[in-house]
């Protein structure tokens, strides 16, 4: 096993868009930046949206940039697929103990070709795609990855050598093992993100057994220019749904869930995946389901107010059950709180569980300080240093530190980027200046 | 109509129970996973409503309460934690002592001290009334050198002490059900008339739920258990009260019958099936597993612990009988009666003795409502549901 020893000022956990603002916010100030990325590629949960809210930007139009802004900064050295084990304090450094996962494939050889991902023919449900499109045993993670390099499922390859005899570059090495690396950091940004919570959280939802029953991220794919159909397909039949329910709060302002904050971002995403639904299916009726809608951000409220205007349909009440019926279309039971109280089954083609965010990492799996209640990273001086974390010398951004939007993320980021330069100039001697020179590649 | 609010209404209820009803923020999350709730009555949302609003008036002339079987989902369900069903048993709580004028219902429910001096006071009145009689006689009535319990408790002397304790209870009761009628029936629109033939037609609705409960069924088969137990203690005892209070003469006797006599397998079926079904109980609350076991106040211990004792007693005055043991039987029909007279009398003002006439009259009265309206607009029944 390989030991790499890495010297840098900054390690930043965590590849997605508050990670990658932060990384670049400290190494435009000359410092060196380590982003350390679990999944095979950077862009975290951002770059598989479609829009973003309240603006109907594109997604990938603001965070592919971002990401080949990171990759090609003479500052910034990206580690993808490699994970965290440890990370101790020793002086005024932090010592990381990274452990890279063994792609199968070349990083430095493989050129993002694909010939590889033509000549599998193991078929298997894409992760990225949240399980509806197919992808190879071998695969660049998605069309617009950084780093555009193919990886291996070896659980599932069948070991037939296709790939091997296509590779023009010779990369594909089945006997790649797990690399140590040990970093030495002056100060450590956690820009760990979220999860959805598990759609089979609740068992009145159907414990995800449900095929039209999909999670919010599972519809931004759909909705997304390059999704697995290509447009808006229920699962179950292909069928395009005439009729779309929004389950909001699924998971988050629910304490029999456990989960008993409100996730922030699930009233606007449901308008917007609402909104662009019209666009993409002008017939479909599309109702959501609310206890209260948080339109509270800049241009939120007029957001809502549009939605409205287009004719989404809102009903207030807690979606208790969701069952199906023989065709498979989801029937949720709700109270009409609104008119006389009663109970209603409601038949609809498709529904959307607008997931809460929990928090997708633990801080003492590593040696850092135990998180808030909530389980999202604890912060000490919210009014006068929100970044700061219990840890000295280690700061947090974006939905580490609880569910947030991308703007508001972006905004942490850079307090978090900002706070870790103050804290490296004051705690070790490699000011700005003189290090605009090491890159590490 | 003008309606009068009581802001106090939610802190009065909670003294009978449930968990802090401010905490509710109306989702309808109860009402919608509550099976039984639809069919012109939604619940629990609604009336947890006017609890917070203090709708004393439209709370008191509400049936919903009495239609939930505490099957626990909208508490397990609830996104705010704030015990629905553990509410609607303590509006259920609260309407008893609502509807019992007398005041003894709040009492008991509120004051754990009530509860001791009513049960010291009951059990004291057996023991009075036997020392008293035989004072009068001199204790020369009682036969001790074998078992003839009518000399110790002269049967009609006690059967006539019975009549007149279940002619006072059941008096009691019958006022209470009419206040409720009272609250439950009073027009919103003074025009409106309910026609008698309405509550004739449903009584038959009244006496099958009265001894099914059947509408427990509907809160899903897990809960059929449940249901069952409740249904062996109602049968095991109906049976007792039929042999107590309607046959004593016959059931307290010195003779030793054959097993295949009625007098002896009704008292063994009824003794067995309230030993199970109340020990069942108790176990389930002592261990809090389910959700209508989770919380209980000193009243809900009451019955099924009265119901034990009661039938350990009184299958143990039968075999100290059958074993010839004087001085154990005499003495052991004492705590028999005592504990049971207890019972009848903290029980009856509230708890099991309301319920068993509450649940049934609310499940008519609503259908004599619903009779009366299908009858004024034909197409109610028609409304579209989606």
């Amino acid at each position: 096993m390989h030991h790499d020893k890495i010297d840098t000022d900054a390690l930043v956990i965590g590849g997605g868009i508050a990670g990658l603002q932060a990384a670049l916010d400290l190494a435009d100030q000359g410092f060196r930046v380590l982003i350390v990325e679990k999944q095979p590629s950077i862009g975290g949960k951002m770059i598989g949206l479609s829009k973003v809210f309240p603006t109907l930007d594109c997604c990938s139009c603001i965070c592919t940039p971002r990401m080949a802004e990171a990759e090609h900064h003479p500052n910034i050295a990206i580690m993808t697929y490699t994970e965290v084990r440890h990370v101790r304090r020793e002086g005024d450094r932090f010592i990381a103990d990274l452990v890279k996962k063994p792609r199968y494939v070349d990083e430095d050889k493989c050129t993002g070709c694909r010939l590889c991902e033509y000549a599998c023919n193991t078929e298997l449900p894409h992760e990225f795609e949240g399980d509806l499109g197919v992808r190879k045993a071998i695969y660049v993670p998605f069309s617009n990855a950084v780093p555009q390099v193919a990886l291996l499922d070896l659980e599932n390859c069948i070991l037939c050598g296709r790939c091997e005899k296509v590779c023009p570059v010779g990369a594909i090495d089945f006997l790649q093992q797990p690399q140590e690396t040990v970093v030495r950091a002056g100060t450590v940004v956690v820009a760990t993100g979220y999860e959805t919570i598990r759609t089979d959280f609740k068992k009145e939802y159907g414990q995800g057994r449900l095929p039209n029953v999909l999670g919010a991220l599972q519809v931004e794919r759909l909705l997304a220019p390059h999704g697995p159909y290509g447009r808006v397909l229920r699962p179950s039949d292909g069928k395009v749904p005439d009729s779309i329910a929004y389950v909001q709060c699924a998971g988050s302002r629910d304490r029999s869930a456990g989960v008993s904050y409100c996730s922030r971002v699930c009233c606007m995403y449901a308008i917007k995946q609402a909104m662009l639904l019209c666009g993409t299916l002008p017939l479909a009726d599309i109702t959501i389901y609310y206890m209260d809608i948080r339109a509270f951000g800049k241009g939120f409220e007029q957001f809502y107010q549009n939605a409205k205007a287009m004719g989404i349909e809102f009903v207030k009440a807690k979606v208790a059950s969701i069952t199906e019926d023989q065709q498979q279309n989801p029937i949720v039971r709700i109270e009409v709180i609104e008119e006389d109280g009663r109970v209603e089954q409601r038949q609809h083609d498709m529904a959307v569980l607008s997931l809460g965010l929990v928090p997708g990492w633990d801080p003492r799996e590593v040696g850092l300080a135990a998180p808030a209640p909530d389980g999202f990273i604890r912060c000490t001086q919210p009014m006068i240093a929100p970044c700061r974390t219990p840890d000295e010398g280690v700061f947090v951004a974006g939905c580490a530190a609880g569910p947030k939007d991308i703007p508001d993320s972006i905004i942490e980021a850079g307090a978090a980027a900002m706070e870790a330069a103050a804290y490296l100039h004051e705690h070790t001697h490699v000011a700005g200046k003189e290090t605009t020179t090491t890159c590490m590649k | 109509m003008s309606t009068r609010v009581h802001p106090e209404l939610h802190r009065d209820i909670a003294r009978f129970g449930g968990d802090d009803i401010t905490k509710c923020m109306n989702c309808g999350n109860c009402t919608a996973v509550c099976s039984l709730a639809g069919d012109g009555a939604v619940f629990p949302r609604k009336t947890i409503r006017y609890m917070q609003l203090g709708l004393k008036d439209k709370l008191l002339a509400s049936p919903e309460p009495w239609l939930c079987y505490y099957c626990g989902e909208c508490s397990d369900t609830c996104p705010r934690d704030a015990n629905p069903a553990e509410t609607m048993m303590a509006m259920r709580r609260w309407l008893t002592a609502e509807y019992d004028h007398s005041g003894r219902g709040r009492r008991l429910y509120t004051s754990e001290k009530a509860v001791v001096t009513t049960i010291l006071k009951a059990a004291f009145i057996p023991l009075a009334l036997l020392l008293a009689l035989h004072a009068v006689t001199g204790f020369q009535r009682i036969v001790t050198d074998r078992v003839e319990l009518n000399t110790f408790a002269p049967v009609m002397w006690v059967w006539a002490v019975v009549l007149l304790h279940f002619a006072f209870l059941g008096y009691h009761l019958m006022m209470n059900a009419l206040h409720m009628i009272q609250h439950i029936m009073k027009p919103e629109d003074p025009e409106a008339k309910v026609p008698w033939a309405a509550y004739l037609l449903e009584l038959k609705s009244l006496a099958i739920h009265f001894i099914t409960q059947k509408r427990w069924r509907e809160c899903g088969e897990e809960h059929d258990g449940q249901w069952l137990t409740h249904l062996l203690l109602v049968s095991g005892y109906v049976i007792m009260l039929v042999l107590v209070v309607g046959m004593l003469g016959w059931f307290q006797t010195d003779n030793i019958y054959p097993v295949y006599h009625p007098q002896r397998w009704l008292g063994y079926y009824a003794t067995l099936v309230l030993i199970y079904a109340s020990a069942a109980m108790l176990i389930g609350r002592f261990r809090k597993r389910t959700q209508v076991h989770r919380f209980s106040r000193p009243t809900d211990w009451l019955f099924p612990s009265f119901i034990l004792v009661g039938a350990i007693t009184g299958i143990l005055v039968h075999a100290f009988r059958y074993a010839g043991w004087p001085w154990p039987t005499y003495g052991m029909y004492l705590i028999h009666v005592m504990a049971m007279v207890a019972m009848l009398d903290s029980e009856v003002g509230i708890g099991k003795w309301a319920h068993m006439i509450y649940r049934p009259l609310a499940i008519y009265l609503m259908n004599v409502k619903k009779r009366t309206q299908n009858q004024a607009v034909p197409e109610a029944g028609a409304l579209p549901t989606n």
